[in-house]
């Protein structure tokens, strides 16, 4: 789904993964509600935002992998503490909303975090599609405001530095 | 020792990639010996062993993290950066005890430490901090006159400025203007770079290679004299016998699977761990150190930051990511920095689900952040655990709770000021704010501490300075009480929490600390 264009590391990435059959659902349910209130977001983009939050999470230790797929197994059956005889992934969108914002103003201490911690990982996930930014307004990695200075010296060509900014008017070489 | 020259450093902090030995693609049990093994590659590690190779000792430098050039973490989204170059992917977290929030705590775990991922701030120690810490506590070298040399040399080194006005954001104009009405004066912040875009991305990795991390700083120098770098690298145990470490021994993370795999062990008549103050702890406690200060006294310096919506477009990404600060709330350990970060990190922490949340997102352009941090008493833990990763335990002071609650009041009243016309306060399951008198709740003391959003980035103090083994875990040396040519040379020597940034603080007692060792050198190796 991060569709911004990376250089070929020469690390290359661990492969594993983390969530299962019915993780996958909680996620996908998650995300459903949280960027998809009126379907804006296709069924396709949001299975391959599940595989890309599994990639995000991977990485980390056990013990936080396995923690955070106790918490999709709370999400999943919170709605019982409600008396709602159904798992989240089965409720209406806007029943997971409902849902969602009663767990993050719970009383009960550990209820909020399960929302504060999955919105937190998937709302940086989603928006970091340049689609996304786009449409907030972000303009992308141009900046203007370094241009008022004085300039700064140009970086030569075989400095191996990513996303150089294309030479402006006020530029000089060193 | 030689005048330094910086060599790779005064080329421009652009080097060539780094040679670094990648432990993921090794498949061999690796030995080797050296004068001095350092643990950490992060801003205490590579200080010292930049400041050993160059005093002619042969270094190796063991990385757990993998190892990514500048023109590669440049390049990663933010969510790419923090998987591959942040301890847990970013999601870390000190677990409140009491009426404690839950923390974030953001650390490296790459070639470079968390000094890639810094807001490049630099602040020296206050001085009243180190009065404290020379005249109570007994460490006499540590006074504002006794760091100068190393503080100068740092900040020469890493290119410390000022950032230039034309480099405030929008964003930060407004608070500037907002604390100007509340009587707040803002200073220029002073950042470890050379040649900033102002791309308003810090803390994943500089874009333009203008960050002088230790990674285009430090470390390159150390290379070009003679240091060995090898990534991947996970330091299970220090291997200590009659008293005295001998060396240490751990395993290469998987290429597949992340897991240790391979064997590896480094005999050196020095050990210098320096893991930061969420790890050394760990390793010093897996190796068989029993004192009793071993992983308490940890500090934070909780912060938090508020969104201020302005009816202008801000364009807070257009600028330095920090450019100001005020320290006219120092006396109640209140800092305030201007501060921004990804768009996609900010959206994470709205309030709202679904259409609430999409509102506000839609609103960024017109969206301004600043935040403060709290000069914490401390309270912390760090205790092994069942995975590779410690478990952090931190229990606010009410002081310092009430400290922080005051904060987000004082940024939304100088948001106020400035024009916003709603405010984001970092408080979990609570709407944006309309006006000021709706801020009251904030100094009520009513609030729970779980209901705040809360974040660090300095953790310290979980192996501290002492002058008595009774006192603390480390001499004023950085050498353990309890186990000779043993080192400690990270953040968690310093002795209490410093109220400041403390990327420039590690580097510059780290250099104090390395030319000590280099200074003794001789009679260290000695006793081996």
């Amino acid at each position: 789904m991060s569709a911004a264009p990376l250089p070929n590391l020469v690390t290359k990435d661990f492969q594993r993964t983390t969530l299962k059959g019915d993780d996958r659902l909680v996620v996908r349910a998650l995300a459903e509600a949280m960027f998809s209130p009126d379907g804006e977001v296709s069924a396709e983009r949001l299975d391959a935002f599940v595989d890309e939050v599994d990639a995000f999470i991977s990485p980390a230790s056990k013990t936080l992998r396995f923690g955070l797929r106790v918490m999709l197994f709370a999400i999943r059956w919170s709605p019982l503490l409600f008396f709602r005889l159904r798992p989240f992934d089965a409720m209406t969108v806007d029943e997971r909303i409902a849902h969602l914002e009663r767990l993050e103003r719970s009383k009960v201490r550990q209820l909020p975090l399960l929302v504060v911690a999955y919105k937190t990982v998937l709302t940086m996930l989603f928006y970091e599609h340049p689609d996304e930014q786009r449409a907030i307004g972000y303009p992308g990695p141009e900046r203007r405001r370094w241009k008022r200075g004085p300039a700064l010296p140009m970086l030569d060509d075989a400095s191996p530095v990513a996303a150089r900014p294309a030479p402006s008017k006020n530029e000089v070489s060193p | 020792m030689n005048e330094p020259t910086h060599g790779a450093i005064a080329a421009g902090a652009r080097a060539s990639r780094l040679p670094v030995i990648r432990g993921r693609e090794l498949a061999a049990p690796f030995t080797a010996s050296a004068d001095v093994v350092v643990v950490g590659s992060g801003a205490g590690g590579a200080v010292l062993a930049r400041e050993l190779a160059r005093d002619g000792r042969s270094v190796i430098v063991l990385e757990e993290g993998g190892h990514y050039a500048p023109e590669e973490y440049g390049a990663m989204p933010p969510s790419h950066s923090f998987r591959r170059m942040s301890r847990e992917a970013g999601m870390s977290v000190a677990l409140g005890l009491g009426d404690t929030p839950l923390i974030s705590l953001l650390a490296g775990k790459c070639v470079g430490g968390s000094s890639v991922l810094t807001g490049a701030v630099c602040f020296r120690i206050p001085e009243e901090v180190l009065h404290v810490w020379s005249r109570d506590l007994g460490l006499e070298r540590m006074t504002p006159e006794g760091l100068d040399p190393f503080f100068t040399e740092v900040e020469r080194i890493t290119h410390v400025e000022d950032v230039p006005v034309h480099m405030r954001s929008r964003a930060t104009e407004l608070f500037v203007e907002g604390a100007s009405k509340l009587g707040i004066p803002m200073k220029t912040i002073r950042r470890n770079t050379k040649g900033c875009r102002g791309a308003g991305r810090c803390n994943f990795g500089c874009p333009h290679g203008a960050k002088m991390s230790v990674d285009v700083s430090f470390l390159p120098d150390a290379v070009a004299h003679g240091a060995t770098i090898v990534s991947d690298a996970l330091v299970e145990r220090i291997d200590v016998s009659g008293g005295r470490a001998r060396g240490v021994r751990g395993r290469f993370l998987d290429g597949v699977t992340g897991e240790p795999r391979v064997r590896f062990e480094v005999r050196a008549k020095i050990v210098v761990v320096a893991c930061g103050s969420m790890h050394t702890p760990v390793l010093l406690r897996q190796s068989g150190l029993d004192s009793v200060h071993i992983g308490r006294h940890l500090t934070l310096h909780p912060a938090v930051r508020i969104g201020a919506l302005f009816d202008e477009e801000v364009d807070g990404w257009d600028g330095a990511l920090q450019s100001v600060y005020t320290d006219h709330f120092l006396d109640e350990g209140i800092w305030l920095n201007g501060v921004y970060s990804a768009v996609n990190v900010l959206a994470a922490a709205f309030p709202g689900i679904g259409r609430e949340h999409r509102r506000l997102v839609k609103r960024m352009p017109n969206l301004a952040f600043f935040g403060g941090m709290v000069h914490d008493e401390g309270g912390g833990q760090v205790r092994r655990w069942i995975s590779r990763e410690p478990l952090v335990l931190y229990r606010m002071a009410k002081r310092d709770k009430a400290r922080l609650l005051k904060t987000i009041h004082i940024l939304a009243r100088m948001a106020f000021a400035a024009g916003a016309k709603e405010v984001l306060v970092p408080v979990f399951g609570s709407p944006t704010i309309k006006n000021d008198k709706e801020l009251d709740f904030l100094l009520e003391d009513r609030l729970p501490a779980r209901r705040i959003e809360c974040m660090a980035f300095h953790p310290l103090g979980s192996a501290k300075m002492a002058v008595t083994p009774e006192a603390g875990v480390v001499k004023p040396t950085g050498e353990t009480w309890a186990v000779e040519n043993l080192f400690v040379c990270d953040g968690s020597v310093l002795p209490t929490s410093i109220g400041v940034n403390s990327q420039l603080p590690i580097m510059s007692v780290a250099m104090m600390l390395a030319r000590g060792i280099a200074a003794d050198f001789r009679r260290y190796a000695r006793r081996v």
